[in-house]
């Protein structure tokens, strides 16, 4: 809205004069609330019938202050307390200011309560916003060393599981009546070696564990062979990826008297390299 | 003659809430004859404006608790209670006037209020010897100050009566305060 044209409208004075309808009043009454020039005109359009009604001011009959005065005391308006009344006007009214401050004093005191009252909060927020900052760090802290526990105490399980199962294997195996185990030894150079084939009688499948044996170099693999009347037979390759531990399935040999290991290139041989000879073992 | 409302309105407000004698006097004094003023001007009969001042006076006493400082300016507000209770009385008056065609009952009371109307016109002229600033506007700014302020007229009202569109009488109020406030800056 215009502002200055508002002003100068003559609504304002319209008001003042009352004249203004009740939607301009209610209009006004509104834009008086936010807006200090309005506000302003509207007192300079009052002031001007004040001072209007301050220079045609008739004097009063001097028997009515009587006559009203004892009106107000008939219909019981006068306060009773009239000790001040008989005092200057001057005195009675720094009377009524120092009566005015105690209260805006005690309003400070109010509003300073209001604000340590506030401070109070304050602080107590903060205390409990660090509090819950330090438990929230703390837990935090905690579980993620309980993560890593977990993660630890599973893998030991994984680790414990997989032995078992080797373990289990190996046992179901060796338990197995129809299995033979055959134990080879490390050749001359490596006396430290060892690894067990076990062998089905009945199904003719051979299972191997490198139960000691250093992990094949890269580009290496273990490879088993039979000895079937004095040839080498290869019994397949040991797997890559296969646990040392663990009684990898080999391919079926149907018929052998001894058994042995050599480091072969990867994918394994169709003839031994007798120099990489690991391990030997005969029924 | 020109009251001493030398009290900021905070103060004088206080000052009326105690409602004792000071409280009455310190008003009495310093606002009673422009009330006064404003009251003889609406009620044109110096006998019925003794009447209406007293009822004035008895009301701001009553109703300063329910002054609201937001709403306005308490000497605004006290002349305002001035002006609506002695428009109250004219109208009040003006209805008795129309029942001249009325029972029998009640024209002993309209052949008093006839008699009322001569001696106030009599009275009106008790008036005339007091100033009057209104005078010194432009004719057609009087006017409409006269009407409204004094004579309660409506806007719509004025502009029937002075033959004038709605708008012209807005933009004649807001000239005829203009002038008034200049008149009032010569004057004191």
């Amino acid at each position: 809205m215009d502002i200055a044209a508002y002003i100068s409208s003559g609504i304002i004075e319209s008001y003042v004069l009352g004249l203004a309808s009740e939607e301009e009043v209610s209009i006004l009454n509104c834009i008086r609330k936010n807006n200090v020039e309005v506000e302003q005109a509207i007192a300079e359009a009052e002031k001007a019938l004040e001072g209007l009604a301050d220079i045609q001011a008739i004097q009063m009959p001097v028997a009515l202050k009587d006559d009203i005065w004892n009106r107000l005391e008939a219909e019981n308006l006068v306060a009773k307390d009239d000790q001040i009344a008989d005092l200057p006007a001057e005195q009675a009214l720094s009377d009524d200011t120092a009566l005015q401050s105690p209260i805006l004093g005690s309003e400070e005191e109010i509003k300073s309560l209001a604000l340590r009252k506030y401070y109070g909060w304050a602080v107590a927020a903060s205390v409990l916003l660090a509090l819950s900052i330090g438990a929230n760090l703390f837990f935090y802290q905690q579980q993620k060393e309980n993560k890593e526990m977990l993660v630890q105490a599973n893998a030991t399980l994984d680790m414990q599981n997989s032995t078992l199962v080797v373990l289990q294997d190996k046992w179901s195996l060796v338990q197995n009546p129809a299995v033979k185990t055959i134990a080879l030894k490390g050749v001359e150079n490596k006396p430290d070696l060892h690894a067990l084939v076990f062998w089905d009688q009945t199904s003719k499948a051979v299972y191997l564990s490198l139960e000691q044996m250093p992990a094949a170099p890269k580009g290496k693999q273990y490879q088993l062979w039979a000895m079937v009347d004095g040839q080498p037979v290869s019994a397949g390759v040991f797997p890559l990826n296969g646990k040392e531990a663990m009684a990898n399935k080999m391919l079926d040999i149907p018929k052998a008297q001894a058994f042995a290991i050599t480091l072969e290139d990867e994918g394994g041989k169709a003839v031994p390299t007798l120099t990489e000879l690991c391990v030997m073992g005969s029924i | 003659m020109s009251p001493l409302h030398n009290l900021p309105e905070e103060t004088l407000i206080l000052l009326l809430k105690k409602k004792n004698q000071q409280a009455f006097s310190y008003l009495y004094d310093n606002y009673m004859d422009a009330l006064y003023g404003v009251v003889c001007r609406i009620v044109a009969s110096s006998e019925h404006a003794e009447e209406v001042i007293q009822d004035v006076f008895v009301k701001i006493w009553k109703h300063v608790d329910l002054f609201d400082a937001e709403k306005g300016r308490l000497y605004t507000w006290m002349i305002n209670i001035a002006r609506n209770t002695a428009l109250d009385y004219r109208k009040s008056k003006g209805v008795v006037n129309e029942l001249k065609n009325q029972p029998l009952s009640n024209i002993v009371n309209t052949e008093e209020e006839q008699d009322q109307s001569q001696s106030e016109q009599s009275a009106k002229a008790d008036f005339i010897g007091f100033k009057n600033i209104l005078d010194k506007l432009k004719p057609e700014c009087r006017i409409l100050i006269e009407m409204a302020y004094y004579e309660g007229y409506t806007q719509q009202e004025i502009a029937e009566q002075l033959d004038v569109p709605l708008g012209t009488v807005k933009t004649r109020t807001k000239a005829a305060f203009l002038q008034l406030k200049q008149l009032l800056k010569d004057f004191r």
